[in-house]
C-alpha cells in the first residue's frame, strides 16, 4: 500500500509540476495573442497570414472550442469575464449566436474596432462590405462596429441539372428560376413544379428544413420585439408549408444535418431531390463534401424567397484594446487583412477564389470589391460562375430580424412543427406548446 | 490502560476524515452557497454578475412550480420519474438475477469470468460514442433498422421516423440506460456476494435451503448495505439523467424525454440564461431526491443494529442515572 | 425415490444452464457489437459511413482517416497524456480518501459521525448540472483555468465512493482484526493502510474502474476549464472532430472514438480480475 501512496504523490507532484511549468512558459509571453475559435477556420488564416508576413512579430495562441453542447460560449464567457492574460484578444462567433457579444449581453466584453485604430467607416465604403455583416456587428449601445464577418451568405436555389432536363426539359438556370418563381416572394410557383416532380418520382427538397431559412430570413419581424414573443405570419405558415411537403410527399422527410440529408444530396435517398437552399459555403463544404457522386450535375438559380444562412463574425474583446499600441496594432491589422481587405492579398480574395486551400473551395465573401474581380466557376456545378446568382442574393441579407435567443426559439418551433406535420398535434396545440416552452426557456413574455 | 486507549481512538476519526472536508470546503462549498444564494436572486443573463434578493423570496421557485405546460419543470420531473423507472425496473431485476445465477456456489456456469468481464463493457463507452451509434442505428429515412424492418415488410414498408415518436424515444433513452448501467449493477451487487462468508453458504446448503431460498434468505439480506447502495446511487443518477437524453434527442421529440437535469442546464446555459431558476430547480431537486432518499434509507435500516443501538442508549441512561 | 429426486435435479440444473448461457451470449453479443462497430467503421471512409453507419467488416482507409487528423486539433499523444494524468490521479486520490473516509465513519465512535455521514449523503445529492456554474466561476477567478490540478483535486471528496467504501466495510470489516493490529502495537493509521486497505480490494478495483471511466470520458467540466491545445483530453479532441460544422469526417469521428476507449479498455481488463475471480476475503470471518 506505500507503493499505491508514493505512487499517488508522484503523479500529484509531477502534475504540479506540469501545470507550474506550463504556466511560466505562457506569462513571459506578451508577444502573443490570444485567438479563439470553434472551428479550425480562422486559425487557418492566422497560418497563412503569418506566411504572407514573415515580418508579424506575434504569435498566435490558438484556444479552439467546439460548439457542442454549448461548449464553446461557456468557455468564452468564463474566459471574458476572468480577463488577464489568458483572455481572448480575437474571437470569433457564429451567426446563430453573434448577437450575443455584438449586442446582447456579452457586447460590453468586445472592443470598437476604431478602438483598435481601424479605419471602419473608409475601409467599408472602400471594400464596399455587405451592409447586413455591418449591421450584425454594430454595437447599438454606442453604434460602433465590433464585429465584421468575412463570407457573404446570400442563399440561392442549388438544383440537379439532370432531373431539370428530365421534369422541365432544361436545366438553364434563368429558365428554371422562372418554373419555381425564383424572386417572385412567393411559395405558389414552387408547390406547382414540386407537383410536377413528384409525378415524375421526384421530391423537390429533402426536407422541410430547406426551406426553413428562406421562411425564418423573409418574416417581416424577428421572434422578440419588446421583450416579447411575436410569431411573424410568414413563420406561422411555415406549418402549412411543412404539412403540405409531408402531405404530398414532396420530400424525403430528412432533418437537416443528418445521414439522410447527406444522402440526398448524393442521390442516394429514397427519392431524388431536386434541389437544396444555401448560400456558396453549402455547395463547398457540404455539397462538395458529401455529394461525390452527383458533383457536376448541380446549378444555381434563384430561389423563391430569399434568405441568407450563417457567416462568421471576427470580435476583438476590450483587453486586445487594452493592450500596448504594438500588440494593438498588430490584433488591427490582422482583422482588418480577414474583415477588410479588398486588395488580392487579403484574405477574402483568398477566400472567394479558393487558394485558401489545396481543394481550391471557393465562397461568397463579403467584400463586393473583391467579389466583383473573382471568379466562382467551379465543376461541382458543372464549370458556372456561381458568384453570377449569390452576388444579387447577398442583398436579401439582413441582421433585422436576428434575435439572440434564435437558436433556442428556432429549435423549440421547428420541434413543434414536426409534432403538426407528423399528425401528432393539431396546428393550435403545436402553437400553444411552442409558446409556452418559449416562455420556460426564455423568460420572454408571451404576446 | 485499556480505557484511556479506547479513548484516544476517537480523534481518528476526525483525523481522517480531514481530508473530505478540506476538499470539499476548498472546492465544492462556494459553488453550493453560490447556488443556494442565486435561488433567490433576479440573477438573469449571460454576463450578469449583480443580482438583488426577489421581494418575495419564494418566487422563482413559486414559478417553477406553477407552470405545467411544455418544457415546464413539473412536465420533465415527470419524465424524469418515467424514464428512472423504464430503466431501473428492468435493470436491477437483470442485475440481482444475473447476480444469482454467477454467485450461486452449487452450479458453476463456465465463462462466467469473460461474462461479467463483458456486461460491463457498455459502461466504458463515451455517453457521445453511445448517441452516435444508436442515432446511426435509427437514422431515417434510410437506416439499418428501417431497412431491417423494411426487409420483412417488403416494399410498400413506409420508414418509420423513431425518434419523431414521443414514446419510442423514451424508450429508446430507458433502454441505453438500461443496457449501459446493467453491469455496473451486477458488478456492485457481485462484490457485495463475495464479501459474504462462504461458510454462510455451506450452512444454508447443509440446512437444506434451495437455490432460491438461499439467494433471497442468505444472499439478499447479506447484501443488504451493497443494496442501499445500490439502489440510492441509482435513484440519485436516475434522477440526475442527463447525457442519453441530451444526446439521442436534446429532450425531445416535443419535450418527451426532457429530464430534470436538461431542464436545469437550459435554464442556465442557453435561451435566456436564468440561473436564478436554474438554481431554484436544483434546490428542489435537492429535497425530492433527500426525501426519497431518506426513505430508502428508512425501508432498508438495520433493525437488529438499530435495536443494539436503543438498547446501548438505555444502558448508558441506565448507568448515568445509577452514577 | 430420491434417486428419481436427483435425476429431475440435475434435469432442472441442465434446462437452468441452458436459459443461463443463451441469455449470457446475447447480452455479450450486445456488448461487443458497438466497439466492434466503432473498429470497424474507424477503417471506413467517411462517405461510406455516411451512407451506411453499420458494416461489421473491416475496409481500408484507417490510415486515410488518420490524415484526417493532421489537420485538425487531434493530437492523441498529447490527449492521451493529459487524459491519463486526470483520471489516474483522481482515480488514486478518490480511492485513498475515500477509503480513509469510509474507514472513520466505520470504525470509530466519535460524536460527529452520525451527522458526518449524513453530511457526506446529503452532498451525494446536490443535482451536478447547477453548482457547474458557480465552480467554473471559481475557477475562472482564481486564475485557476488550464491547470489540471482543477480537475483532480476535487475528487479527494468523492461521497457516493465513501458511502460505498462504508457499506463495503460494513458487511466484511470485523473489528476484531483491527483489535489484534492494535494489540501487535501498528499504528491507526498503518493499521487502515496495512490491514483494511487490503480487505477493500474488491470495493476498491470495482470503485477504480467506476472513477476511472467517470473521469476519462468526462467532456463537459474539462471542456469549459481546459482551453489550452496542450491541456485538452481526449474527448475535447473528439469532440473538435465532430463539431466541424461544414463537413463530418465520419470515418476519422470513430477512430477518434476508438482511440479513446482503447486504453480505457486496457485498465478495465487489467483491473477485472478482481471482478472475475472473486477475490475470497481471507481475512474476514462472517
Amino acid at each position: 500500500m506505500k507503493k499505491v501512496i508514493a505512487s499517488a504523490l508522484c503523479v500529484v507532484m509531477a502534475t504540479a509540476m506540469f501545470a507550474g511549468c506550463s504556466k511560466d512558459s505562457s506569462k513571459s509571453d506578451s508577444k502573443t495573442i490570444n485567438l479563439w475559435a470553434f472551428t479550425d477556420e480562422i486559425p487557418g488564416m492566422a497560418d497563412k497570414y503569418k506566411e504572407l508576413h514573415p515580418d508579424f512579430a506575434y504569435d498566435f495562441n490558438v484556444t479552439v472550442v467546439a460548439t457542442d453542447n454549448g461548449g464553446y460560449q461557456s468557455a468564452i464567457d468564463n474566459a471574458l469575464q476572468a480577463g488577464g492574460k489568458d483572455a481572448p484578444d480575437i474571437y470569433a462567433a457564429e451567426a446563430a449566436f453573434v448577437l450575443k457579444y455584438t449586442q446582447g449581453d456579452m457586447a460590453q466584453f468586445a472592443a470598437a474596432y476604431e478602438d483598435l485604430g481601424i479605419d471602419v467607416a473608409g475601409k467599408t465604403k472602400e471594400a464596399e462590405i455587405a451592409p447586413y455583416t455591418i449591421d450584425i456587428g454594430t454595437r447599438p449601445s454606442d453604434g460602433k462596429v465590433v464585429g465584421l464577418g468575412y463570407q457573404a451568405t446570400g442563399g440561392a436555389m442549388i438544383y440537379r441539372a439532370s432531373i431539370a432536363e428530365d421534369v422541365f426539359g432544361t436545366s438553364d438556370p434563368a429558365e428554371i428560376s422562372e418554373i419555381v418563381g425564383g424572386g417572385s416572394g412567393s411559395w405558389d410557383k414552387f408547390f406547382d413544379a414540386a407537383a410536377e416532380l413528384r409525378a415524375k418520382g421526384y421530391g423537390i427538397v429533402s426536407g422541410d428544413g430547406d426551406i426553413w431559412h428562406s421562411v425564418e430570413n423573409s418574416a417581416s419581424y424577428g421572434w422578440v420585439k419588446d421583450g416579447k414573443l411575436q410569431i411573424a405570419p410568414e413563420r406561422e405558415a411555415f406549418l402549412e408549408l411543412s404539412k403540405e411537403l409531408m402531405d404530398n410527399d414532396y420530400h424525403n422527410d430528412t432533418q437537416d444535418w443528418q445521414e439522410g440529408w447527406f444522402a440526398d444530396m448524393n442521390g442516394t435517398g429514397s427519392k431524388g431531390i431536386f434541389c437544396f437552399f444555401g448560400p456558396a459555403w453549402l455547395i463547398n463544404y457540404t455539397m462538395g463534401e458529401n455529394g461525390p457522386d452527383t458533383a457536376g450535375d448541380w446549378r444555381v438559380g434563384v430561389a423563391p424567397v430569399g434568405f441568407f444562412w450563417g457567416g462568421t463574425w471576427v470580435l476583438a474583446s476590450k483587453y486586445a484594446a487594452e493592450a500596448d499600441d504594438a500588440k494593438k496594432a498588430a490584433i488591427a491589422d490582422f482583422i482588418s487583412w480577414i474583415t477588410l481587405d479588398s486588395s488580392e492579398t487579403g484574405l477574402q480574395y483568398l477566400w472567394a477564389n479558393g487558394l485558401m486551400n489545396d481543394a481550391g473551395t471557393k465562397d461568397c465573401v463579403a467584400s463586393g470589391k473583391v467579389m466583383a474581380i473573382s471568379d466562382g466557376s467551379c465543376d461541382f456545378l458543372g464549370g458556372q460562375n456561381m458568384f453570377e446568382y449569390f452576388v444579387p442574393a447577398n442583398a436579401n441579407a439582413s441582421g433585422a430580424r436576428l434575435t439572440q435567443y434564435d437558436e433556442t426559439i428556432n429549435n423549440l418551433f421547428r420541434d413543434q412543427v414536426r409534432q403538426y406535420t407528423s399528425g401528432q398535434k393539431t396546428k393550435e396545440q403545436a402553437l400553444d406548446d411552442f409558446k409556452s416552452a418559449v416562455a420556460e426557456a426564455t423568460g420572454l413574455e408571451i404576446a | 490502560m485499556n480505557n484511556k486507549k479506547s479513548v484516544s481512538y476517537t480523534k481518528y476519526g476526525y483525523i481522517f476524515s480531514i481530508p473530505f472536508v478540506l476538499a470539499f470546503l476548498v472546492f465544492q462549498l462556494y459553488p453550493v452557497l453560490y447556488t443556494v444564494v442565486i435561488g433567490f436572486t433576479d440573477l438573469q443573463g449571460v454576463a450578469t454578475t449583480e443580482f438583488h434578493f426577489l421581494k418575495n423570496p419564494l418566487e422563482n421557485f413559486i414559478k417553477i412550480l406553477s407552470t405545467n405546460g411544455a418544457g415546464s419543470f413539473r412536465l420533465s420531473l415527470r419524465n424524469t420519474i418515467l424514464l428512472w423507472g423504464l430503466n431501473f425496473v428492468p435493470q436491477i431485476s437483470l442485475a440481482l438475477l444475473l447476480t444469482a445465477w454467477f454467485t450461486d456456489t452449487r452450479t458453476t456456469i463456465k465463462g462466467q469470468g469473460l461474462f461479467k468481464v463483458l456486461f460491463y463493457m457498455p459502461n466504458i463507452i463515451t455517453a457521445a460514442s453511445v448517441a452516435i451509434l444508436f442515432g446511426a442505428l435509427l437514422s431515417y429515412p434510410q437506416g439499418p433498422l428501417n431497412s431491417l424492418i423494411g426487409s420483412f415488410r417488403g416494399d410498400d414498408y413506409k420508414a418509420i421516423n423513431f425518434l419523431a415518436n414521443k414514446n419510442f424515444t423514451r424508450f429508446i433513452v430507458a433502454f441505453i440506460q438500461f443496457w449501459m448501467w446493467y453491469g455496473n449493477t451486477m458488478v456492485m451487487l457481485i462484490a457485495g456476494v463475495i464479501g459474504i462468508s462462504p461458510e454462510i453458504f455451506e450452512a444454508a446448503e447443509i440446512d437444506g435451503a434451495n437455490r432460491r431460498q438461499t439467494f433471497f434468505k442468505v444472499t439478499i439480506p447479506c447484501i443488504r448495505t451493497i443494496l442501499l447502495y445500490v439502489l440510492v446511487t441509482s435513484m440519485i443518477g436516475g434522477l440526475n439523467m442527463f447525457d442519453i437524453p441530451k444526446l439521442i434527442a436534446d429532450g425531445g421529440p416535443d419535450g418527451a424525454t426532457g429530464t430534470t437535469a436538461l431542464y436545469i442546464y437550459k435554464q442556465a446555459f442557453s435561451g435566456g440564461y436564468m440561473y436564478n431558476k436554474a438554481a431554484a430547480a436544483s434546490i428542489i431537486m435537492f429535497v425530492i431526491i433527500m426525501l426519497l432518499s431518506m426513505l430508502l434509507f428508512y425501508i432498508l435500516r438495520d433493525k437488529d443494529e438499530e435495536a443494539l443501538k436503543k438498547a446501548i442508549k438505555r444502558e448508558k441512561k441506565a448507568a448515568n442515572a445509577r452514577r | 425415490m430420491s434417486e428419481q429426486k436427483l435425476r429431475t435435479k440435475s434435469q432442472d440444473n441442465l434446462i437452468l444452464k441452458i436459459i443461463v448461457y443463451i441469455v449470457c451470449i446475447f447480452l455479450s453479443i450486445l456488448s461487443i457489437m458497438p466497439f466492434w462497430i466503432m473498429a470497424v467503421n474507424s477503417t471506413r471512409a467517411s462517405a461510406d459511413v455516411q451512407s451506411h453507419p453499420i458494416a461489421f467488416w473491416f475496409s481500408t482507409h484507417l490510415m486515410d482517416n488518420f490524415k484526417v487528423f493532421e489537420g485538425k486539433t487531434f493530437e492523441p499523444i498529447t490527449g492521451f497524456i493529459n487524459s491519463a494524468i486526470i483520471s489516474v490521479s483522481a482515480t488514486i486520490l478518490a480511492i485513498y480518501f475515500s477509503c480513509l473516509t469510509a474507514y472513520a465513519v466505520t470504525a470509530y465512535e466519535w460524536k460527529l459521525r452520525d451527522g458526518f455521514f449524513k453530511f457526506i449523503m446529503a452532498v451525494m445529492m446536490i443535482p451536478a448540472q447547477c453548482t457547474m456554474i458557480g465552480f467554473f466561476q471559481m475557477v475562472y477567478k482564481m486564475g485557476m483555468a488550464n491547470n489540471l490540478l482543477m480537475l483532480i483535486l476535487p475528487s479527494i471528496a468523492a461521497p457516493s465512493m465513501v458511502f460505498f467504501m462504508r457499506q463495503y466495510l460494513q458487511s466484511s470489516l470485523s473489528m476484531e482484526i483491527v483489535q489484534s493490529a492494535r494489540i501487535d502495537g501498528a499504528g491507526e493509521f498503518r493499521t487502515f493502510n496495512s490491514i483494511v486497505l487490503p480487505i477493500m480490494k474488491p470495493a476498491i478495483a470495482t470503485q477504480a474502474i467506476f472513477t476511472f471511466v467517470g473521469n476519462w470520458n468526462n467532456l463537459f467540466t474539462p471542456m469549459v476549464l481546459l482551453t489550452k491545445a496542450d491541456k485538452y483530453t481526449m474527448p475535447i479532441m473528439v469532440s473538435l472532430l465532430r463539431g466541424d460544422i461544414y463537413k463530418t469526417e465520419y470515418g476519422s469521428i470513430y477512430l477518434g472514438v476508438s482511440l479513446t476507449v482503447l486504453p480505457l479498455i486496457v485498465v478495465y481488463l487489467l483491473l477485472s480480475k478482481y471482478i472475475v475471480a472473486g477475490v475470497a476475503l481471507g481475512s474476514v470471518k462472517g
